[in-house]
């Protein structure tokens, strides 16, 4: 605000230090316009083009920055600036970017907004005019993979790192209770839903002695929303996967939907061999996994828990996901792209750093830059797997490989709205998780609520 | 034995009573304190103790309140730690909290000033009329803002975070306005027959006497400075650029890694120095700000 009144009684005599507050005015004035024009970040050189790569200010997303001395000496014409936020600002800060025409060219859906919401905001980049002779094959990436960021023949983004769904477990525990590991093979007909519950009870001290209990399972498959597709129940139409992430019809009355929930939250409050919120909440202490403390004998969890593992304070094996009443989904698929964002000056450019971003090579140079890090590019994957100290190499080979085979990609990639979705289910459900009530006394409300909230944000 | 010292000996215990229920409400009021004191620190204590332990430490189920030996190291780590840019950080942020003081400080004094000691028919209406933006929070101004520093290039500077104050905070100048208009009228005529010019009445006259006000504004404008998170986020994209507020967001950035807060609490403490340093020395003008403002 800039007020500059002069009047009344004194204005004669305040003449006089009012001409010199304009001069410094103007003074000020003209340093801002000499400041500006030093902290032009000038993206002309000639023929040099820029591509801004925008990402989660963190080691295991910024190492990115290591590569760019040898991107640029192999690229002359193209040189990378790495723009960055915390996690918990990186969609604000995207979104004003973009909305000042600031927008970068390359980036990924590492905030909480996910593929779908981008795309349905018209935020990507067609990348299919400009793949060329790109094959997804070249870079040894799955055709299936390729596929989830397509939509009606159009590429929108290309796959960069795969974390899938794994059971890791505390070895210790499963010694302790004299009971043998979970097998690593999708294909083990015994290693079952109900077997993995029975060894859970077998490891759980179910007390309210914080020092005592310890439990044997933590099931976190996937999101609240996603969580029946274990179980063979889908909350959502099956044209929210080919209509744009736009559920046409929610299954939250239906008797499937309502019985799986039932048996997650069973664990918890009937079966008690899952810890319950306030329980998880007292021994997770700041890093917000309880598996951490060492109290839980089994984790279904994002592949991602495996990079801290050489830090646990106990043996961790790694195991397949049982075979559960879904026979086709038993694990969730995590593939984070690459996305060119339509107001790129320069997408061919951008998508050249793509390309060198999931080559062999730098997809095996990025595993230990990043610090572990899945590469999508099935032959770098080996030097993935060997990646971890205590856990064998081929063990992680096969829970990868049939997690591949019985996945399914996460939810919040691919439907729109999807933190606004999440968060209903989070505080919708919370009665359920700390055992106030009963699944079939929420979900009638939580239908209702959800289908408002979709027709709401789906007009 | 006369009266006069009957009624001395029976008062004596009467008194002997009455003391010993003070001490007793004394004990009990110091017992309170203490617990309510202790409950208080026993968040930065926490601070304290985790900034002193190792990562293999921090997983230890229940966690331990001293570390088995102080990992004073975590510190050094902070200014070794590349990566990190903590010492860069540090010195970002008091550029911008330095500088933010000063400019809202002369600002909005300066305007506070006209507003107190100036009357015309509009006075009343352009006081409102600042007031009034007030209201606006800063999403509402965020995106223009954010798109007028763009277009004068100063987009990935410290720039955007110390120009707009030096164009008056709404709220200061209600809070030195309000002191201003205490000071008496006749100290100003004084002044004026001295020969003072109507800016020397300011900076001579009304700056000197506005000490306690001005540590007020001084104080709330580096702490609000200090702790900015969203306006450093929005306009800074290089690390060396950064400020405290976004390295310590960025420690616990990670979705796929454990979070290194025994780091984090280290950078914690020394972010917190300035504030208490700045509370400590201005503490008793600050206070007297605070009652002099009326600001609760």
């Amino acid at each position: 605000m800039n007020t500059t009144e002069k009047a009344g009684p004194f204005a004669n005599s305040a003449a006089k230090p009012a001409g010199k507050l304009a001069k410094s005015a103007a003074a000020a004035a003209l340093l801002t316009v000499v400041l500006s024009g030093c902290s032009g970040s000038g993206n002309s050189g000639g023929d040099t083009v820029t591509i801004t790569h925008y990402t989660i200010d963190s080691p295991d997303r910024t190492f990115v920055e290591k590569l760019i001395p040898d991107f640029e000496a192999k690229h002359p014409g193209i040189k990378i600036k790495v723009t960055k936020a915390p996690y918990e600002q990186f969609d604000s800060k995207l979104q004003s970017a973009i909305a000042a025409k600031n927008s970068p060219d390359v980036t990924s859906q590492w905030g909480y907004g996910g593929f779908m919401e981008y795309y349905n905001k018209g935020m990507l980049m067609d990348l299919s005019p400009y793949l060329g002779d790109f094959k997804a094959a070249d870079y040894h990436i799955p055709d299936n993979v390729m596929k989830i960021y397509e939509v009606g023949g159009k590429t929108y983004g290309i796959p960069l790192n795969s974390y899938v769904s794994v059971l890791l477990y505390n070895k210790d525990m499963f010694d302790k209770a004299g009971l043998s590991y979970p097998p690593t093979d999708y294909e083990d007909k015994s290693w079952t839903f109900d077997k993995m519950v029975e060894d859970a009870k077998a490891m759980t001290v179910d007390s309210k002695n914080l020092a005592e209990a310890q439990y044997g399972l933590d099931f976190g498959f996937g999101e609240r929303d996603q969580r029946p597709q274990y179980f063979g129940a889908n909350v959502y139409s099956d044209d929210t996967w080919t209509n744009g992430g736009k559920p046409s019809q929610v299954n939250l009355d239906k008797p499937e939907v309502i019985d799986a929930y039932k048996k997650i939250y069973g664990l918890i409050w009937d079966q008690h061999v899952s810890p319950s919120p306030a329980f998880s909440k007292s021994v997770a202490g700041q890093f917000g996994d309880p598996f951490l403390s060492g109290k839980i004998g089994m984790s279904v969890v994002g592949s991602w828990s495996l990079a801290a593992s050489s830090d646990f304070n106990f043996k961790v094996g790694v195991a397949a996901v049982p075979q559960g009443p879904n026979p086709k989904v038993r694990s969730v698929l995590y593939i984070d792209p690459l996305f060119v964002l339509k107001d790129s000056k320069h997408p061919k450019e951008a998508l050249e750093w793509i390309k060198y971003l999931v080559s062999t090579e730098v997809q095996k140079k990025s595993i230990d830059l990043s610090g572990g890090n899945p590469p999508v590019n099935q032959e770098a994957a080996e030097a993935y797997y060997a990646h971890f100290d205590g856990i064998d190499a081929a063990q992680i080979k096969q829970v990868y490989e049939g997690a591949y085979k019985y996945g399914f990609e996460s939810y919040n990639h691919l439907i729109d709205n999807y933190s606004q979705i999440n968060e209903l289910f989070i505080n919708e459900l919370a009665s359920v998780e700390n055992g106030d009530k009963k699944p079939e006394e929420v979900l009638p409300g939580l239908q209702q609520k959800l289908q408002k909230l979709l027709g709401r944000v789906n007009k | 034995m006369s009266p006069s010292a009957t009624a001395g000996l029976q008062a004596q215990p009467a008194s002997r009573a009455g003391r010993r229920e003070q001490l007793w409400s004394k004990a009990v009021s110091l017992i309170l304190l203490l617990l309510v004191t202790a409950a208080m620190l026993s968040p930065l204590a926490f601070m304290v103790s985790t900034s002193l332990k190792t990562s293999k430490e921090l997983l230890i189920y229940p966690p331990q309140l001293l570390p088995d030996a102080p990992a004073w190291g975590n510190y050094a780590e902070l200014f070794r730690n590349g990566e990190i840019k903590f010492g860069q950080q540090y010195m970002n942020s008091l550029i911008v909290a330095v500088s933010a003081v000063v400019g809202t400080v002369l600002s909005s004094a300066l305007v506070a000033f006209g507003f107190a000691r100036y009357r015309t028919k509009a006075s009343g209406f352009l006081f409102l009329l600042v007031l009034s933006t007030m209201m606006l929070p800063y999403p509402a101004i965020m995106i223009p803002q954010f798109l007028l520093f763009t277009k004068l290039g100063l987009h990935d500077s410290l720039l955007p975070l110390i120009l707009p104050n030096f164009f008056g905070s709404a709220y200061m100048i209600f809070l030195l306005k309000q002191f201003f208009s205490t000071m008496p009228s006749e100290l100003y005529e004084a002044g004026r027959i001295d020969g003072c010019s109507e800016f020397r009445l300011f900076w001579n006259l009304t700056l000197p006497l506005a000490g306690p006000a001005m540590a007020t504004v001084a104080i709330f404008t580096f702490i609000g400075s200090w702790n900015d998170l969203l306006t450093p986020v929005l306009y800074l994209d290089s690390q060396e650029n950064f400020t405290l507020p976004i390295g310590l967001a960025s420690m616990m950035s990670s979705k796929f890694r454990l979070a290194p807060w025994n780091l984090l609490m280290a950078a914690s403490m020394l972010t917190a120095v300035p504030i208490i340093l700045l509370f400590a020395v201005a503490q008793r003008r600050f206070v007297e700000g605070i009652v002099l403002t009326g600001i609760k």
